[in-house]
């Protein structure tokens, strides 16, 4: 074995060490357990954390702009999308790494039933009602 | 015993290496960012950027492959690519990371015009192999 086949054989090792720490915190959460915070007066909140919503459901006021609490405890970035019911985007939130939050301002939704989703991970998602 | 002999170019030249090194940094500057993504697909992602960048680096008989690495790499970063355009979400570190793997294709490019001589070398390479293939196959006992 070469001096060279030495230096190739390092970084290749390097390289397998680099993958190994990568898959070990890919994503990682801050590991909070606290409870989600409360949500704005007239809008709602949901917390993204182990690449997953903490809730499947939530609600805001139809007619009226509303305010989305959105705090994500990953280091992942994630937002939060809502769509209508054939599928047309009605607003896309911020993306962003955590840990951190924002706080979305909801157009007026007419009453009635949406989806909300990550856009990053689209695994991620739930059902926005509007009433 | 025939020796496959590949038509790779000498890498003595430091411009090679410096070209080298940075096609395997760019490599893992998008492994890392697609790992930090988290999620299945977004790791698997990552992990075969990482599969690739130690592909380019083995050492010995590997050399005389590593144009199929190259090629391999140029389609998965065009796959990725590809992927993102169709389905993949905008944001900020979204751009960050598909202008890396942009540059990382013209190095590839680059690279495979100054070692295999272009789309050419590489059909060659593909001929060559075939060729191999077809020869290891006639001589193995029926």
């Amino acid at each position: 074995m070469t001096r060279r086949d030495v230096s190739r054989a390092t970084a290749i090792a390097t390289i397998l060490a680099i993958a190994l720490v990568l898959g070990a915190c890919s994503g990682g959460s801050s590991g909070s357990t606290a409870p989600a915070p409360s949500a704005p007066t007239g809008g709602a909140v949901v917390v993204a954390q182990d690449l997953k919503f903490d809730r499947q459901t939530i609600a805001v006021p139809a007619n009226q702009a509303a305010p989305l609490l959105f705090e994500n405890r990953d280091s992942a970035p994630h937002n939060v999308t809502v769509m209508a019911a054939d599928g047309t985007k009605v607003f896309t939130g911020e993306t962003f790494g955590g840990p951190g939050s924002r706080t979305y301002q909801l157009p007026s939704l007419t009453a009635g039933s949406y989806k909300f989703q990550c856009d990053v991970h689209p695994d991620m998602k739930g059902t926005l009602t509007a009433g | 015993m025939d020796t496959f002999r590949p038509r790779t170019r000498s890498t003595t030249d430091p411009r090679f290496a410096i070209l080298h090194a940075g096609i395997v940094g760019l490599t893992l500057t998008t492994a890392v960012i697609h790992a930090s993504l988290g999620g299945l697909l977004f790791t698997l992602n990552a992990i075969g950027y990482a599969t690739f960048a130690t592909g380019l680096l083995l050492p010995g008989r590997f050399t005389a492959w590593r144009w199929l690495m190259r090629l391999g790499l140029a389609g998965f970063t065009l796959a990725t690519i590809a992927g993102w355009l169709l389905f993949g979400a905008r944001f900020g570190l979204a751009y960050v990371d598909k202008g890396v793997e942009v540059v990382l294709l013209l190095a590839l490019a680059l690279d495979v015009g100054l070692e295999d001589g272009g789309p050419a070398g590489v059909i060659a390479h593909i001929r060559d192999t075939w060729q191999m293939a077809r020869r290891y196959a006639s001589r193995r006992p029926r």
